[in-house]
């Protein structure tokens, strides 16, 4: 949702956006591939340099999205480290049992969810959903009745929070009192989704009834307003990963921090 | 039924997912903020992230939907710059063939609570599949591993199969449903009355 | 003249109608006309405009047959809702989602875009502006040039103006007028002060459906008047024929107050709306006027606790911080009636609040039957709220408003898109609230409502309140209190 905010575009912004998603999707499977620690540390630096100097974005926002981050490594971690198995014990209390092995695994699995974190936020900082499905029509062959959709369904995204705000109130003025905890959740989800869903279905009906007015026909040829393709930008994309990936590999090779070649043993 | 969905089937599904999406992404920080809590507690509420699927089965009730609703939900999260990252949105496709592929188990024939229960079931064993390769998920000792799946699968129900339900029930009353369903024989029948 | 579209015989019903929509109607539009539709709301117009143009059965399936039909060549259609007829964030994407569809090269796209937008007469400094930046009757402009974009030679506009505020009604329907001279025009619209000169036939429909007249502008409204009048069409001189029918009450069963002093409305912490100093008396109807967008529903929601406020808040004698302190005492009516729907039937839907209390059933019962009376919607109490009509969800909103006789009334817009007829009757109800005792602030953007019924006027200007007047020409306050000497 890079369209609500300023920001200055930057080479990530001119990447295409189909090869962008499948670089990353390529990336996403190569790192469950990566078992050594400290070849993770090394790729989740890598991709932290894009994500902080090049989306383009002021620091002071990139800051404020890195907050989550931080749960998500400690959340992801805890489980591993205190439940996992391994011989080695370092601290042992009640049903929690540290080792050695489960504490170098639990921390690898956090980078590697900091790196799907950071390479997905770099993906939707840097890509207009817009260009993402025209270029997706053009390259990747999508039928248009599905791009469409997706970009009609996107714009009303602010619509809809807005709409859930309304019905908020609404519901407050008629005395709705949801209260706190995972109950009041429960009460708030109850009485706010069948109004906005039942919005969201006649308006979804009707912008379809509308696009077809406008003689949109999905099986016709067609001419695109935005013509997307591939410029020197995408070389440098891919060359980034390419190089920093076999560097990385051989640094953690020839200059390992930590003694783990491969967490799972 | 007719060769692949209409584009109001489409636009439909695509819609109410995406407002989906938006609980989706909400639901995020409310997972990890509970999963400290250690003993897979948060694995209770893992079942929210299935519920697009089986809401808009229940809704248009068309081979495809289940799928269609659950990736496009994931890709509302993932464009909001989700948490998660790349992960939802792979998540979204293998949790929504999964669901799918119960739907169609049953012939696409059955809207009842027991079918988006076990779709529920069947997203849940998706993303038990994504997490044994992606988090390690083996490498947890033998009781943590089995209270996480059962938990999983309890909260999968709970929200996929039973919240679900009750929400497209309650749908069905409002009336904006009919929108969607087609005409019976019998309302072309009384146009020759 | 030849025909551009026409239908024989046409029988329509909706799935789980008990009866035909339509019955044997036949219609037939010549080329060059331009053609009003009018009728009750639920009569069909909006059916057969769909009908004629082709979307039923082919984009919406609806059980249709007929005889005969005739399609026009090449036609577009601009709908009622501004917001559900997009499918493009941006103004250029949106045109150019039309021009991808015709096949239109894209090097010609820029040239065209600009062209369709200057002949609708929207200016934009950037044509890649966000849509959802733009008013109510620009998006509707918007629509009319995306429909342009399809050169029809016949327009379908089916209540372009609803939804839309004055101003924003007189711009659609001149870049109609320039636009459309050589087309034919099909309108469907209740709103039709700015179109008559336009139109040179006009076809009335019954409540069954049935066609009671189909003629010219003139003949149609003088011999018709009644029937007009009866569905609530919005003919000019139609606030004329309606005659107030209740006395004006000089004395009231309450006395309440409020007092409003340095009075602060923030979103994201920033001053939203203000207002200096201001008070008012039981029996004040107060109409809140501005421009879009200058805060007079910030001013609302402020006043019902549902935004950040600081200043002096008084309600009868008790300084008020929060909304639960106004839970029996103040009700705020939104402007979509089915946000504030809750449950799953008319009865319940006003039972609710009473309910939720634990009063005693024969209590509840009374009330709930007294305002259903009073409301008529005693033979819908056990709908479902969202299958009632546009009216009378409208009704069922501010029936829920009255149950616990709310001494501070807040209303955003209650009048915004419904009929003459529902439009009067829901007038009545709050003046008879009115004279009971209760304060009343009403946003509007209805000129004659503030005319005929506010007794005091706040004028918004850049989210300040700049103007606080009585207001002299309403035609029953007798009992205006001075409210400029209570302070």
């Amino acid at each position: 949702m890079n369209n609500t905010f300023d920001f200055r575009e930057t080479w990530l912004h001119k990447i295409n956006p189909s090869l962008k998603l499948l670089t990353m999707i390529f990336l996403f499977i190569l790192v469950i591939f990566i078992h050594n620690l400290n070849q993770m540390i090394l790729f989740t630096i890598m991709t932290m340099i894009l994500f902080v100097f090049f989306t383009g974005h002021p620091y002071k926002r990139i800051l404020l999205f890195s907050i989550p981050f931080l749960f998500i490594f400690i959340s992801t971690t805890t489980s591993m480290i205190f439940f996992g198995k391994g011989d080695t014990t370092i601290l042992r209390w009640g049903l929690v049992h540290v080792t050695e092995e489960s504490l170098f695994r639990g921390i690898h699995l956090g980078f590697r969810a900091l790196t799907y974190a950071l390479l997905g936020l770099t993906f939707a900082l840097t890509t207009r959903p817009v260009y993402l499905f025209y270029s997706m029509m053009q390259q990747l062959k999508l039928n248009p009745k599905y791009s469409y959709s997706f970009m009609a369904g996107i714009r009303l995204m602010p619509i809809m929070i807005e709409e859930f705000q309304h019905i908020r109130s609404a519901q407050k003025v008629r005395g709705v009192r949801t209260g706190a905890g995972m109950n009041g959740l429960f009460h708030l989800f109850k009485f706010t989704s069948i109004p906005l869903l039942s919005q969201c279905i006649r308006r979804a009906f009707r912008i379809a009834v509308a696009m077809e007015a406008k003689r949109f026909d999905y099986s016709k040829e067609r001419t695109f307003y935005y013509k997307i393709g591939f410029s020197k930008v995408d070389v440098v994309f891919v060359g980034y990963f390419v190089v920093l990936t076999g560097l990385s590999f051989y640094l953690a090779q020839e200059f390992p921090f930590f003694p783990v070649t491969d967490v799972r043993d | 039924m007719k060769k692949g969905l209409k584009l109001t089937d489409i636009l439909v599904t695509i819609v109410i997912s995406i407002a989906f999406g938006i609980v989706y992404k909400i639901w995020g920080p409310l997972y990890y903020a509970v999963k400290p809590f250690g003993l897979h507690i948060d694995q209770l509420i893992y079942g929210m992230w299935f519920i697009a699927a089986t809401v808009a089965f229940l809704i248009i009730r068309k081979a495809g939907v289940a799928f269609l609703a659950e990736v496009a939900a994931s890709s509302g999260e993932f464009l909001m710059g989700s948490e998660f990252g790349l992960e939802v949105l792979l998540y979204g496709v293998v949790q929504g063939l999964f669901a799918e592929l119960v739907i169609m188990a049953f012939r696409y024939k059955r809207y009842d609570l027991l079918v988006v229960s076990l779709a529920g079931i069947g997203a849940a064993i998706g993303s038990i599949f994504m997490d044994y390769y992606k988090g390690y998920m083996g490498d947890l000792s033998t009781w943590n591993f089995m209270l996480l799946i059962g938990f999983r699968l309890i909260g999968s129900v709970i929200f996929t199969g039973f919240m679900a339900f009750g929400i497209a029930k309650a749908l069905e009353a409002t009336g904006v449903t009919n929108l969607l369903r087609p005409a019976s024989k019998e309302d072309y029948d009384a146009l020759n009355q | 003249m030849t025909n551009i579209a026409m239908v024989e015989q046409l029988r329509l019903k909706f799935p789980g109608d008990d009866s035909l929509l339509f019955k044997d109607l036949s219609i037939t539009i010549k080329k060059g006309e331009k053609v009003l539709l009018l009728g009750p709301s639920g009569c069909g117009k909006s059916t057969l405009l769909q009908t004629l143009s082709g979307l039923i059965p082919k984009s919406i399936e609806v059980p249709i047959k007929y005889r005969n039909i005739q399609y026009p060549e090449s036609w577009g259609y601009v709908f009622q809702d501004p917001d559900s007829q997009f499918c493009m964030p941006y103004v250029d994407e949106e045109l150019a989602f039309v021009l991808e569809n015709l096949n239109v090269p894209r090097s010609e796209m820029p040239d065209r875009i600009e062209e369709l937008l200057s002949a609708v007469g929207l200016r934009l400094d950037l044509y890649h502006s966000s849509i959802q930046s733009l008013s109510g009757g620009m998006k509707q402009r918007l629509a009319l040039a995306s429909v342009l974009a399809l050169n029809p030679e016949c327009l379908f506009l089916d209540e372009p103006t609803a939804l839309i505020d004055e101003e924003g009604t007189k711009q659609i329907w001149e870049s109609v007028k320039s636009v459309a001279k050589d087309k034919t025009v099909i309108i469907v619209e209740h709103k039709i002060d700015h179109i008559l000169d336009f139109i040179d036939r006009v076809i009335v429909f019954s409540y069954d459906g049935v066609i009671i007249a189909d003629d010219d502008v003139n003949t149609v409204f003088s011999f018709y008047r009644k029937q007009l009048q009866e569905y609530g069409i919005w003919y000019p001189g139609v606030w004329d024929d309606y005659l107030l029918s209740f006395e004006s009450n000089a004395g009231h069963g309450y006395n309440h107050s409020l007092i409003l002093e340095n009075f602060k409305g923030y979103r994201k912490k920033e001053i939203n709306v203000q207002l200096d100093k201001a008070s008012a008396l039981s029996g004040e109807w107060i109409a809140v006027v501005g421009d879009n967008g200058a805060g007079k529903s910030t001013l609302l929601l402020s006043l019902m606790q549902l935004l950040k406020t600081s200043g002096t808040y008084v309600l009868n004698g008790e300084i008020i911080q929060n909304i639960k302190q106004l839970q029996k005492e103040a009700y705020f009516v939104f402007q979509n009636p089915e946000y504030q729907f809750v449950t799953n039937s008319v009865y319940e839907e006003i039972s609710y609040s009473l309910t939720v209390k634990k009063e005693e059933p024969s209590i509840i019962k009374e009330r709930v039957d007294e305002l259903l009376a009073i409301f008529g919607l005693s033979k819908k109490q056990n709908h479902h709220p969202y299958h009632l009509s546009i009216g009378q969800k409208r009704r069922l909103s501010v029936a829920t408003a009255f149950v616990e006789n709310p001494k501070l009334l807040l209303l955003d817009e209650p009048t915004f898109g419904q009929d003459s007829k529902n439009t009067f009757h829901l007038l009545e109800l709050l003046e008879r609230e009115r004279q009971k005792g209760c304060i009343i602030i009403m946003v509007t953007h209805d000129s004659e409502i503030v005319k005929r019924f506010a007794t005091r006027i706040w004028e918004i200007d850049n989210g300040k309140v700049v103007k606080d007047w009585k207001n002299e020409h309403v035609l029953h306050g007798k009992d205006q209190v001075a409210y400029e000497q209570y302070i």
